[in-house]
Parts: C-alpha cells; structure tokens; sequence
C-alpha cells in the first residue's frame, strides 16, 4: 500500500464525525507524519539496545583476553574491532530506516 | 485532545506518576539486596567464623544500595501531595506521571547496579576475610558512582513535578512525559552498567588485594564513561524543557518531542550496559595483571567508545527531531 492510498484510508477513518481526533481539526496527513516522527524515535531508541549490549560483551571478553595473554595485545584488539563492526551493523541499519522516515516519508 | 474535568486530571496524574514511581523504582533495590543477602549466606555457610564481619558488609552494602528507591519513594510521596501551581488539566497531569517515569526507572537501574558491588564484595570477605576494609571501602565507592544516573533522575524529576509544565497544548504534554521517559529510561542503562563495573573492581580487589589502586582508577574511568548515555539523557531533558522554539503545539509537537525521547532514552539502554560489561571484565583483568593496566585499559576504552556509538546514534536523531525537522 502506498503512501497516499494510506492517507486516504486513515482520512475517511478519522473523518467519521464521532472521532474525537477529527473534533480536534486533526487530518489523516498529520496523523501519518506524527506517526513517522514517533516511528523514528522507536526506530533508533530499540535498535540501538542491542548493538550497544553486543559490542559491550566482545570489549569485556577482549579485555579479560588481554589480561591473560598481553602478548597477542594486537590480534585481540583487531579481532574485537572486527567483531563490534559486524555489531554495528543493526544499529547503522536503525540510523538509516529512523533517517528515512525523518527526511523522506515525514516530509 | 481529550476532555476531562480539571478534578479527573490531577488524580490521574497523581496515581499514575506515584504507581509508576515506586512500582518500577522498587524492582531494582530489591533484586540487588537480594543479591547482596544471596551472596553473604553462601560465604556465611563457607566461613561461620567471621559471619560478623559479613554482615556488616552486607549491610552496608544493602543500606548504600536501597538509596535508589528512597528517592523513588521521596518523590512518589511528592507527586501524591504537591499543590497544583498551574491551572489543572492534561499537562499538569502529564507533568506528574513524567516524574513518575523519571525516577522509577532510573532508580530501577541504579538499584540493581548497586546491587553486584555489594554481593561480590559479601564474597569476597567470604573468601580473604583479611581484606574486608578494602573490599568494603571498593564497594562503597563503586556503589556511590552507581547512584549517579539515578540522582540525575530525581533531579529532573523534582524539576517536572515542581514546575508543573506551563501551558495546556499537546506540545506541553509530550515534553512534560517526554522529559521524564529520556533521563528515566537512559538512567538505566547507565545504572546497571555503572554497577557491572564496580561488581568487576570488587571481585578482582576481593582476590588480588595488592592492585588495590589500579583496580580502582579503572574502575572510576570505566564507570564515567557509562554514565555518558544518562549524561545525554538528561541533556535531552534540559533541552524540552528549557530550550525549545518555534514548535508545532499540537499532534506534530507532541510527535516529534516523543519520539525524541524514545529515542536517546531507550538508546541509552544498550551502550550503558554495554560500557559497564567491557569495564566489568576490564577491571577485573586489571586486579589479576596490574602490570599491563594501560594496555587494558587502553582496550576497555576503545572497546566502550565502540559501544557508545549507537548512543551517539540515538542523540543525532533526537536533537534532528528537536532543532531540524
């Protein structure tokens, strides 16, 4: 469904004369741009539990790793780096949906 | 939006913001005392003969740790009987369940932070009674910086429920909640991580007596950097409630305020516990290996700066919903 099918749809929806959203001089229009401004907050703030958990786990085992043997001090760090970019990913994958949503279906 | 007499409004405020209050700031307290005692039985029925000492670690312990939920008592009891400054309608009541919000969950992660320091170290008199002044004053340290995000919390919290939001738009109300859901929930990431770090600090001092004070400055690096993502959130908070201009008063303000603190609210939750796992199990190296502190401590913060990106993350889209959009 596209976006202006869905505009039509929650216009007839909220137009109906008991709504209280439509008492309050409220349009479809609004309500989907307020729904994408919300979307985007839900979007980053829940995407970006799990990469921060992840990425914390790899650092702890590399630092217990390096207390341990301080001679491979290089290979754990570059293996840990590696391992928190994977994590990354999601994360940079919230910050791309969230910035959609602000820039190119909110506006 | 919706029509209430002013008399319906200020006792859902009330009731809504004092349940939130004490129902969420109660978990935390109570899981780590729970902890704490856990912990002190176990080494009692290793070593009965020094079960006086542990129980003053516990103890001391549990006192430092419930903190958190006497602040989210303080200020349920607040919300329940403060007198209305403002003319009673939807934001005085939305002013009243953001305190809620603010401090319930921020006390939630700053109690059951507060709870590992205090259970390692009630092991750890269990395993080297000799050293239980230090173990005890590790504790008391790490648990004091666990307890930051949530005095952050009551601060915004006191500041929502005293000033009671002026204005009555839709605007008013989504930064009245919304100011409490950004601190409240970031505060609890940084409230758990902070304590993770400490609960490391203390079993590795509990073990290795002798690293004494590295363990420790690793340990306050460590958890100053948890605290970042409550730092944000309250920045966050600052900003809705001092700072803003020029905003939509109805649906599209209130959207864009609310999902600004969604967004660096449940953001901090990731990079503040994930901060306090990499400083956890860094300090705990740091007591095994004092002689290659720099060198972990150099991994633990590149490890925690990666962490924090998805907080950083988090505040660009909010500060874009505040300023930009």
């Amino acid at each position: 469904m596209d976006v202006t099918t869905l505009i039509s749809v929650v216009d007839t929806v909220v137009s109906q004369p008991a709504g209280m959203v439509a008492d309050a001089g409220i349009s479809g229009k609004d309500v989907i741009e307020a729904g994408a401004l919300i979307g985007a907050g839900i979007c980053m703030g829940f995407g970006a539990i799990g990469p921060g958990i992840g990425e914390g786990f790899a650092a702890g085992k590399a630092c217990e790793a390096i207390g341990r043997a301080p001679q491979e001090a290089g290979l754990l760090t570059r293996t840990m780096l590696i391992g928190q970019a994977v994590s990354e990913s999601t994360g940079i994958y919230s910050l791309v949906v969230a910035l959609l949503m602000l820039f190119v279906v909110g506006a | 939006m919706f029509e209430f007499e002013p008399h319906t409004w200020e006792l859902l405020g009330r009731y809504l913001g004092a349940g939130i209050a004490l129902g969420f700031g109660g978990i935390g307290a109570a899981i780590g005392m729970g902890n704490a005692a856990a912990q002190a039985s176990h080494g009692m029925m290793r070593q009965p003969a020094v079960q006086g000492e542990m129980l003053r670690t516990m103890l001391i312990g549990q006192a430092v740790g419930s903190s958190p939920s006497i602040f989210a008592l303080v200020l349920g009891l607040i919300i329940l009987f403060v007198p209305a400054q403002v003319v009673v309608g939807g934001s005085f009541c939305a002013a009243l369940v953001g305190g809620g919000l603010a401090i319930g969950f921020g006390a939630l992660g700053s109690g059951l932070g507060c709870g590992w320091p205090a259970g390692h170290a009630c092991d750890g008199v269990a395993r080297n009674p000799g050293n239980s002044s230090n173990v005890t004053q590790s504790m008391i340290i790490g648990q004091a910086v666990a307890q930051s995000p949530s005095i952050f919390a009551l601060v915004i919290g006191l500041i929502l429920v005293f000033r009671q939001s002026p204005g009555t738009d839709a605007l008013a109300m989504g930064i009245a909640l919304g100011a409490g859901l950004s601190i409240g929930v970031s505060a609890l990431g940084s409230g758990i991580g902070s304590g993770r770090t400490a609960g490391g600090a203390v079993d590795g001092i509990s073990c290795w007596p002798q690293s004494y004070g590295t363990t420790l400055r690793t340990m306050l690096v460590g958890q100053a950097v948890c605290e970042t993502p409550a730092i944000f959130g309250m920045l966050v908070a600052f900003i809705m409630m001092f700072a803003l201009q020029d905003m939509d008063t109805g649906l599209i303000g209130f959207a864009k305020v609310f999902g600004a603190a969604v967004a660096v609210g449940f953001g901090g939750i990731g990079p503040g516990i994930g901060s306090g796992l990499a400083a956890g199990s860094g300090c705990a190296a740091t007591a095994a290996k004092p002689r290659h502190d720099t060198l972990i401590l150099r991994t633990m913060l590149i490890g925690q700066a990666v962490s924090q990106s998805t907080a950083i993350y988090a505040l660009i889209i909010s500060l874009t919903l505040l300023y930009v959009l």
